[in-house]
Formats: structure tokens, sequence, C-alpha cells
């Protein structure tokens, strides 16, 4: 177990859990034909979390800290990814799903090994046209495809 | 019609070729969940009901639903005999349930009997398959004729007494797990509040009037914080995979095996219809059970067929088992039933004590799709083998991307709009930070299906009670189920103090 975690986690959930007592409070208190509204359930989930949050940061001083295992994490090709990641769920809407999907699927293959040319642009045209002709052209699904103006 | 008609009736669903077809795929990717390491049977069924979603569009509502369950179902079920191939071969678990075969599994391959080991693992995992299905045909009309008579304060209990019982049993801190649990209750609570219709927790955003998608998040969390995971840990695929050479168990074999299938199987689908208490759990109890009556305990270890077959006929009865409390109660015990319960949802099917009288078609075409699944399982899994396991060497190289790819396809595919994107890559971050302090996962999820049910719930009884809270006590069969819900938070605590070791349950 990593205390340090434990113990910003435990700040972060004490703090959601406050802030939704407290937003609750904004709730209106009560429904038509109801004694309960709908502010009371958030609100006892809020304090019960509050509650358990000081319950683990009590905890954290209770037990040794544990070095995880593996210590060294591949942030870089970790970060690569994400961003790529990111990038392809926010394009996906502006240039089309086959595109963006066969941009990132290079990226991503690459990032993992790189080399290996032939089979990663075939891969990735593959997966892309494919899922594509299945989703889009075989069962009507609604997909951006193609960037809009390309007017396809 | 008694339940025999009806189980007919299942099986004319479950026999059009349509539903043959889904059922082979669900369990043919199963397996392939199953043999993979990284991918489990939970963030399997939450990156295929997109994918379910989309093939089932042409089909009518009830259709639909029935074919994209019998689909899920049967990744789910198709996991567990997976699950056994890399354990026997590689000495490296494909998912959680088949972490005790190793201890045999492996041994008996490194003395050339790979074969016997997988056929006897197929052959207890169908036969378990059978059992559970046979007492959920038994127990479902029943149970859900208790069920039935259940008002709003028995079910707040009841739904309480299965997130105690998961919290209970999940991960190494009972205290994260319950944060975990209280966590999915509350991001439930964000958006319409459907008694009411007030808007909570929106800011006016119009994305967050739905709330946040249970589909997205469960995606997030598994599947994409697996592949964070991968990536940032460099999990490679190492050790030798050993050569299967003949696949069929010898007569001793097969012999030794019958009693700790039986067993298996039986004490399997009876933890499994616990809520909380999964196929690990199972498969590590049998295990225990079968070393304790063995004439020979010191085998174990060092290649026993018993130690292979046990556990493996259990993790597959404690999957059917999990299947009653979901279907007849509508309350999902593990977190993979969990994610099956909001592909119930998302097809506005309600699963409960209604649901065999409302949705004959898709409660009794599911449970006989499940026998239809188990004999497909059977002829794959016996000749088959050589193959699975060729699945383990699939490169991480493509497989991580595809990953990602298919969770974004997914989830677009169903919510069409980017900030469900966004979400889901944030859920896949945090999934993985939690996951790898001992936060565990399930709870969550669990939460946020069952949090708008609880509330509604809890709401209805107390409007009966014009807000008295001593509803909840004073209704025999609802004070039941909340002791119960004390007691298995307790009991773990004080068996703690007494320094006695909890047998907890790893995700599954």
């Amino acid at each position: 177990m990593n205390k340090q975690f434990d113990r910003y986690a435990s700040l972060l959930f004490f703090l959601i859990g406050s802030g939704f007592m407290w937003e609750s409070k904004k709730i209106s208190e009560s429904a038509y034909g109801s004694v309960v509204g709908p502010n009371i359930f958030p609100f006892a989930l809020g304090l019960i979390l509050v509650i358990l949050s000081l319950r683990l940061f009590y905890e954290t001083f209770q037990y040794k800290n544990e070095e995880n295992e593996n210590a060294t994490l591949d942030y870089k090709r970790f970060f690569i990814i994400l961003i790529a990641a990111l990038l392809y769920a926010l394009l996906l809407e502006d240039i089309g799903y086959v595109i963006s999907t066969f941009i990132f699927l290079i990226i991503g293959f690459q990032t993992m090994e790189k080399g290996g040319w032939l089979k990663t642009l075939l891969i990735s045209g593959l997966f892309s046209f494919g899922v594509y002709y299945l989703f889009v052209v075989v069962l009507k699904g609604s997909m951006p495809g193609f960037p809009a103006w390309l007017g396809w | 019609m008694d339940t025999l008609d009806y189980l007919f009736q299942g099986f004319a669903t479950a026999l059009t070729w349509y539903n043959l077809l889904f059922a082979f795929f669900g369990v043919l990717i199963g397996t392939a969940v199953g043999v993979l390491p990284g991918i489990g049977p939970m963030s399997g069924v939450a990156l295929l009901i997109p994918v379910t979603a989309s093939m089932t569009g042409g089909l009518g509502a009830e259709d639909a639903a029935t074919s994209s369950i019998i689909l899920l179902a049967g990744v789910y079920y198709g996991a567990m005999y997976g699950g056994s191939t890399t354990s026997i071969l590689l000495n490296t678990p494909g998912e959680s349930s088949s972490v005790v075969t190793t201890l045999d599994g492996y041994q008996m391959a490194k003395k050339g009997r790979a074969g016997s080991a997988l056929s006897i693992a197929a052959i207890g995992s169908f036969f378990a398959g059978l059992v559970s299905l046979v007492a959920l045909v038994l127990l479902a009309e029943p149970l859900s004729e208790v069920a039935i008579k259940f008002g709003p304060a028995e079910y707040f209990s009841l739904m309480i007494l299965g997130l105690a019982a998961v919290s209970g049993l999940a991960g190494k801190s009972m205290t994260k797990a319950l944060m975990m649990t209280v966590m999915g209750l509350l991001l439930a609570t964000v958006g319409i509040d459907n008694v009411s219709g007030v808007a909570r927790f929106t800011y006016n955003q119009p994305v967050l009037y739905q709330g946040f998608e249970f589909l997205t998040i469960a995606v997030g969390l598994f599947a994409l914080g697996e592949v964070f995971k991968t990536i940032l840990e460099q999990e490679g695929n190492e050790g030798e995979i050993i050569k299967v050479n003949s696949i069929l168990p010898s007569k001793e074999e097969l012999k030794a095996s019958v009693g700790p299938i039986a067993r298996g199987s039986f004490l399997g689908f009876f933890i499994g219809v616990l809520p909380g208490a999964g196929a690990t759990l199972a498969s590590f109890f049998t295990y225990i059970l079968e070393k304790k009556i063995s004439k020979h305990p010191e085998k174990f270890g060092t290649g026993a067929i018993e130690g292979v077959a046990a556990p493996e006929s259990a993790n597959n009865a404690a999957s059917g088992g999990a299947m009653i409390p979901l279907l007849t109660l509508g309350i999902p015990g593990s977190g993979t039933t969990a994610i099956l319960m909001g592909a119930f949802i998302m097809y506005n099917i309600q699963p409960g004590p209604l649901l065999f009288n409302d949705h004959p078609q898709v409660a009794w075409g599911l449970i006989a799709s499940m026998f239809v699944g188990n004999l497909m399982l059977l002829v794959l899994n016996m000749p088959l083998v050589k193959v699975f396991a060729k699945i383990i060497e699939t490169p991480k190289k493509y497989l991580i991307p595809i990953i990602v790819a298919i969770s974004i396809f997914g989830v677009y595919a169903v919510q069409v709009n980017t900030f469900d994107l966004v979400l889901l890559i944030v859920a896949g971050i945090i999934g993985y930070f939690l996951a790898r302090n001992d936060f565990p996962l399930a709870p969550l999820v669990l939460g946020l299906v069952l949090g708008p049910m609880i509330e509604n719930n809890m709401r209805r009884a107390l409007t009966t009670s014009n807000g008295d809270y001593s509803i909840f006590i004073d209704k025999p069969i609802s004070a039941v189920f909340l002791i119960a819900a004390g007691l298995w938070i307790i009991v773990p605590l004080i068996l703690k103090l007494k320094g006695k070791k909890v047998i907890t349950n790893e995700e599954a």
C-alpha cells in the first residue's frame, strides 16, 4: 500500500464528499407528494464518504509504507499514447472516423514497438476501413466517416 | 404454462440461426478474453456491450436484447474456460479465478500431461455449467415468486445487502472498498432525478442531464485502465508455452476427476449465488476442500489432476450461480454481473422478479442459450485447445492500441458525443491509479448501476411511511436483510481484529 497516495486520496474524497453535501443543500428540499426530497440521498452519501475518508486518513498512520514493486514506470510511451488517444477523441467528429482511427493506430503500434511498417499500415488500414464499412455501410450506424469538407 | 414449457420456448429462441451465431461468437470471444492476460471478463463484457448494441440494431427491441445478452453472457462463462489454458500452459492465470489452477495445472504440463489437464478442465467446466443451469431453471421461478412480494423497503434493504457483500469481500482494505461503493452511488445521483425531475449537480451543462453513462465509466475503468497498466508497467509475455501433446485424458485421470468435478460444481454454485463471493473465492475454497479430503494431500502442488478438476469446475459453476441473483432478484453480486445488468438496463429490460413474467423470451432464451453455449465450448475447447494456446502469442504491440480503438469506437457508437470519449479516457486514468493502490473498482460500478434503484426504493418506502425511517426495521424481511448486510461488514472486521487472515475476492 502506498501511504502517500492514500493520504492524498483521502483528502480528495473528503473534498468530494463535502462538496456533494454542500451542493445538495441547493437542491429543492421537497418534491410533490413526497416527504423525502431529492437532496437527502446525496447528502447522506456525501456524509458517509467524508467519514470513510477520515477513517482512511487515520488508517494511513497504521501501516508501513511499502514500495511498489515496479518502480520504473514507462511514462514516455504512456503519455504519447494518452495524448494520441485524447486527440483521437477530440478530432473524431472533425476529421472523421476512418482517418483519425488510421492515424491513431499507426502512432499506437509504432509507440509500442518501432518497425514493421508494412504490417502497421496494413492492420491500421484494415481496422479503420473494416469497422467503418461494417458499422456505417452494412449496419447503417451513425458515425462521421470522412471529413465533411471532402463532400463524401 | 409451467417451467418446462417456458424452457422449450427458450430453446426455440436460442436455436434460431442468428442466436446460435451470437452464442458462438460470445463463447469464442469469451475464450479469447480468458486466454489473453490483461483482459478479464469484466473488461471483455464492457467492451462488447456497444459492439453488440450496434450489431443488433436491425432487430426488434426484445429480439435485440435477447441476442445481445446471449452474446455477453457467452463472453462471461467462456472466459472461465479460457482462463485455465494460460494457467496450465504458461503458469500465468488469464483471469483471477484461475489462479489456483496454476498450482497443479502447470506442474502437470511440465510433466507432459498438459493435454489431460486442459481436457479435464474443459470437461469439468462443462459439467459445472450444466449443474448450475439445472439449478437456475429449478430456482428461477420460486425465487422470483418470493421476490415479487417484496415492497420498496425490502428491495432497498436487499440492495444494501448486495452492496455490503461486495464491499466486505473486495480487495485488501474494506474502507477503500466502501469508499468506492459510496463514490459509485454518488456519481449515480448526477443528472435529472427520476422521482422529482429536479436536475442535480448538472450546473446547466446539457451533457450532464443524462448523468454519467454507466457504459462509458465501465469501459474506461476496466478496459482502458488495464491498457494503461500494461503500457506503464511494461508487462510482457514471459516464459515459454508448453507444447500440448495428446488431448485425451487417461482412464485413471478421468476416474480421479469425477469426485472433484461433482464437489467443485455444487460448492462453486452455492458460493456463486452468494453476493460478493465470486468465481475466485469458489475456486479457492474447492481447492482447499479437495486437499483436505484427499488421501494423498502431499500430491497437491506437484501435478494432481484433482487440483485442476475441482477449481475449474467451481469457477464455472460460480459464474452460473451468479446469474441467479441477477435474473431473479435484479441484484448483481459481482463486477461482471453488474456490467451485465447495465446491459439489460440499456435495453430497457429490468432484471428481477418481473423479468420472467414481462420478458420470458429474454430470460428463458438466455438460460437455454447457456446450455447451447456450454456445449459449444466443450466442442471448441477439446480439439481446438492448441489453436487457443496460440492466442497468447498475440503481440501486445497490436493488441493494446486496438483495445483503445475498440473502446473509443464502442462508446461513440452508443453515445454519439465527444464528451463521453473524454470521460472514457479520464475514467481509464483514474481506474489505473485507483486499482494500482488497492481501491477496488467493482464496487464503484455496482454502486453506479444500483444507485438510482436504491434511491428510488428508499424514497418510495419513505413516502409510504410518511418519512419514518423505522419502516426498514419494522418490516421483518427488510430487517433480516439489513442485519445480514451489517454482519457481512462486521464479521470480517472482527476476524481481522483477532489476527485471522480473511480471504478476499479479487475482482472477477
